[in-house]
């Protein structure tokens, strides 16, 4: 037999033996095929033997699936935007007082809970992120600033805008925790249910619900003494105006004055910082005779203690509506606020108790607000500690070796014929190392749900071969090569059949977000995809192989 | 390991009635045991924890079985063991895991270094609902799905119809099954009759391929795709029992789930698909009318 007919009639083993080759490759080689190690953390490919990845179910870690809180009204006021596109922002800036102002109607809500907009298909939509509302008060609301709004226009969610943000910053927040792998995305149900994920590796589900749950809203509040003598508040900075963050750090303490706490160096925006300036050269505090190093304010338990005697002038940090640090101005910042050019290079440092505040807090300016509350009540939380995690990892090997050894056990009981039986396990398993190496080539992350998914494809890939093997040893020996084509013809009709109904069968699983079964699906499904273009057909030309030539 | 060889039945000592009324029978109690279980429970299985809401735990604690729910405020619904020593599943019907988790780490004595909390999934409610709605959903499109290519790969009637039949019995039989043994449907079950309606179909196609595509006695094709298909669903059952007990004994309840009702299902097919499908199949064949 000359090569080039040798390959000709083998082509089907060779292209499975292509396949596994390149599938150990994808599996050992260290880097992986794809030599991309921006994604996920390098360390972890390091200490294990393969290119795997595993999921949180076997890696340890914590999802969250959360709704967010809040209702929209979408559509409302048409007349705010022209034909042209042209958007009223008066007009905007009217029906948004709806929601924040204090009248009768009205709602007055913080600036943080109420937001409209102009969306990208030039419909305006109203929202509010907190439960306190009724529908029927938005609506009124609303009406009360001329919006063609009803009860039955309201509906529970919020914007695709606003869950962009939320993603958005959410991102930022775990990476800024120091933390790799880290991933959120959206996830929306058939019934049109908007959900937020955000999974975690190696991080408790406590931590992972104190970052979610901090609004992380930020604000610089004056306290000072009035005209009259009482002490009073006002915000003077939110996080907005904050233009850039620098890293925490501790001050340099000064001869004679003792260093307190940490400060976060923020650079205020070009439009706030004549704004502050103004505000801060009014209310006295860069005066040396008034306001200037002029606050004693302690802290308890974290907060600041407002009780004292005599008059403050403290700038307070604000962090979800919790007075979190107090701080004076200082000399060299009250002399260039008073000459007037602080607000051409804005710099200003936020004050924080300790290192965790103070990189909590550059975390909340960086990222910014969490623009709506996630909704814990109605979420799902799943989270595993490593070590647990590692255990399953080693016992779905086993179980996964179990089953492999029990199909091979009774395939062997039914065919008594290593010539027929031996293959047929052979080629399951080349099937498994296909899928495994295609797993680590696209880096999927497995999970307990892929295992079933593999123990699942054995299964069905030992079916197919026993179909093929009954029908080719039909009746009696194989005599020619013809005889083999046609009866191997007639099982791959059924093996086809099967496959698309398996195929079929799991699809909707695959499509739908149901959870941790999407991988169990998608492996399936590939396994069987695999199966039939290429174990399969290579398994009849290994069973033609030894039933012929003899 | 014992040989094992398909034993050729004499399938003509039996009419069709007789052979259909064995697995029609068995479809009727599945039934009215779902029925029955729908009007007294309000579902006709019992909701696992994905799908009604709740809290599942997995502590390790040296703490005794019998003394765990005196660490929480709530009663557990269930504490069962998991896999390692010392290692136990805790589930609640309340979906605050947060609560639930501080009353763990406070009441519960610590293994040595471990951590008492091993794993924590809670799923509240009205996001069961949800999963629920799509689960049910991504059965109906499957079982359709499925229905469509039968009709498309033989189109006739009667065959296809009998394995639409069968594999609806296939269904139905595990469900009662874990109504009557006290399996909560799970995500984990939801993908066994999945699988179950892609596994099922196997025998039922290779039998009626066999009977319909080839030319030979009925007896002899029968024969023929029995020895074929029983081995398959066998292979298929032995595999999916050494998964479900094993995983069972290591406290993975996804692949425990999935591995016991698919054994129950297959045993389910196998009546089904030579009883009911293969009476529909002869009848169709002797005395049915060609279209």
């Amino acid at each position: 037999m000359n090569p080039i007919s040798a390959v000709k009639s083998n082509w089907r083993i060779l292209l499975l033996v292509a396949f596994v080759g390149f599938a150990v490759v994808a599996l050992f080689m260290p880097g992986g095929i794809v030599a991309d190690n921006s994604v996920g953390g390098n360390e972890s490919l390091q200490d294990s033997p393969t290119n795997l990845e595993f999921g949180l179910g076997l890696e340890g870690g914590t999802r969250m699936r959360a709704p967010v809180t809040g209702m929209a009204a979408e559509g409302i006021a048409p007349d705010a935007v022209s034909d042209n596109g042209q958007v009223d922002q008066d007009r905007i800036d009217e029906l948004e007082a709806a929601l924040r102002g204090d009248g009768a109607e009205q709602l007055g809500l913080e600036p943080a809970n109420a937001s409209v907009h102009v969306q990208d298909d030039g419909t305006v939509v109203a929202e509010v992120f907190t439960d306190d509302v009724s529908d029927a008060e938005f609506a009124a609301a609303l009406q009360s600033a001329g919006a063609d709004v009803s009860e039955d226009d309201i509906r529970d969610g919020v914007s695709q805008r606003t869950r962009d943000q939320i993603i958005e910053t959410i991102q930022t927040k775990i990476n800024a925790a120091g933390l790799s792998g880290g991933t959120v995305y959206e996830q929306t149900t058939p019934n049109g249910d908007h959900y937020i994920v955000v999974e975690v590796p190696n991080m408790g589900s406590d931590e992972l619900r104190t970052i979610l749950s901090e609004r992380g809203v930020v604000e610089v509040v004056a306290y000072y003494p009035t005209e009259s003598g009482n002490q009073t508040n006002e915000t003077v900075l939110t996080g907005d105006d904050i233009a850039s963050v620098d890293p925490p750090q501790q001050p340099q303490s000064r001869p004679g004055q003792s260093s307190q706490g940490y400060v976060v160096p923020v650079q205020v925006s070009e439009e706030a910082a004549p704004g502050f300036q103004q505000q801060m050269n009014d209310q006295g505090f860069t005066d040396p005779s008034e306001g200037m190093g002029r606050c004693s304010l302690g802290t308890i338990n974290g907060t600041v203690d407002f009780d004292h005697e005599g008059e403050q002038y403290c700038l307070v940090t604000v962090t979800d509506g919790e007075a979190v640090a107090a701080h004076s101005m200082g000399s060299s910042l009250a002399e260039t606020m008073r000459s007037q050019e602080w607000a051409n290079d804005p710099i200003f440092q936020m004050g924080a108790q300790n290192q965790q505040d103070a990189q909590s807090l550059s975390v909340n300016l960086k990222a910014g607000s969490l623009r709506a509350p996630l909704d814990f009540e109605e979420s799902q939380v799943y989270s595993i500690e490593a070590a647990h995690a590692d255990q399953f990892k080693q016992y779905s090997l086993l179980i996964g070796l179990l089953s492999v050894l029990t199909v091979s056990g009774v395939v062997y009981a039914r065919y008594t014929d290593t010539r027929v039986a031996l293959p047929m396990i052979v080629t399951a398993l080349a099937e498994v190392v296909v899928l495994l190496g295609f797993a680590a080539l696209i880096r999927m992350p497995l999970d307990l749900s892929h295992v079933a998914g593999f123990i699942a494809v054995v299964g069905t890939g030992v079916d197919d071969l026993v179909i093929i093997a009954d029908e080719v040893m039909d009746e009696g020996d194989v005599s020619s090569e013809r005889v083999f084509q046609s009866r191997f013809r007639k099982a791959f009709w059924v093996i086809g059949a099967a496959a698309a109904t398996t195929v079929v069968a799991l699809s909707p699983l695959a499509v739908l977000s149901l959870g941790d079964l999407r991988g169990f699906a998608i492996i399936t499904i590939l396994g069987v995809v695999i199966g039939v273009l290429i174990t399969r057909p290579a398994y009849g030309d290994i069973l033609r192989r030894l039933l012929t030539d003899r | 390991m014992a040989y094992f060889d398909v034993p050729e039945i004499e399938y003509n000592r039996y009419s069709n009635r007789q052979l259909a009324a064995v697995p029609l029978a068995v479809l009727a109690v599945a039934l009215l045991v779902l029925s029955g279980s729908f009007l007294v429970y309000g579902t006709p299985v019992p909701l696992g924890m994905d799908f009604a809401g709740g809290t599942e735990l997995t502590v390790e604690t040296t703490t005794p079985a019998d003394e765990i729910p005196a660490a929480f405020d709530q009663q557990p619904e269930s504490v069962t063991g998991a896999g390692g020593e010392n290692q136990y599943i805790v589930q609640f019907a309340s979906s605050d895991s947060q609560t639930l988790r501080e009353q763990a780490e406070s009441n519960l004595a610590q293994n040595g270094d471990s951590e008492i909390i091993q794993s924590i999934s809670s799923t509240s409610a009205s996001f069961g609902q949800g999963s629920q709605q799509t689960a049910l959903m991504g059965l109906v499109i499957a079982f359709v799905g499925m229905s469509a290519i039968a009709f498309l790969l033989f189109r006739t009637f009667v065959p296809s119809i009998a394995i639409v039949i069968s594999a609806f019995s296939d269904l139905m039989i595990p469900l009662a099954f874990m109504r009557l043994v006290g399996i909560p449907l799970s995500l984990g079950t939801v993908a066994g009759l999945l699988m179950l309606i892609g596994y099922s179909v196997d025998s039922d196609i290779l039998l009626n391929n066999h009977v319909l595509r080839r030319s030979g006695d009925f007896y002899e094709s029968t024969y023929r795709a029995m020895r074929t298909g029983v081995t398959m669903t066998v292979t298929s059952m032995v595999a999916m029992l050494v998964m479900g007990v094993a995983a069972f004994l290591f406290g993975i309840d996804l692949l425990a789930s999935i591995g016991i009702i698919l054994f129950v299902g297959l045993a389910a097919d196998l009546m089904n698909t030579y009883m009911l499908n293969l009476s529909l199949l002869r009848w169709y064949k002797f005395e049915g009318v060609r279209s």
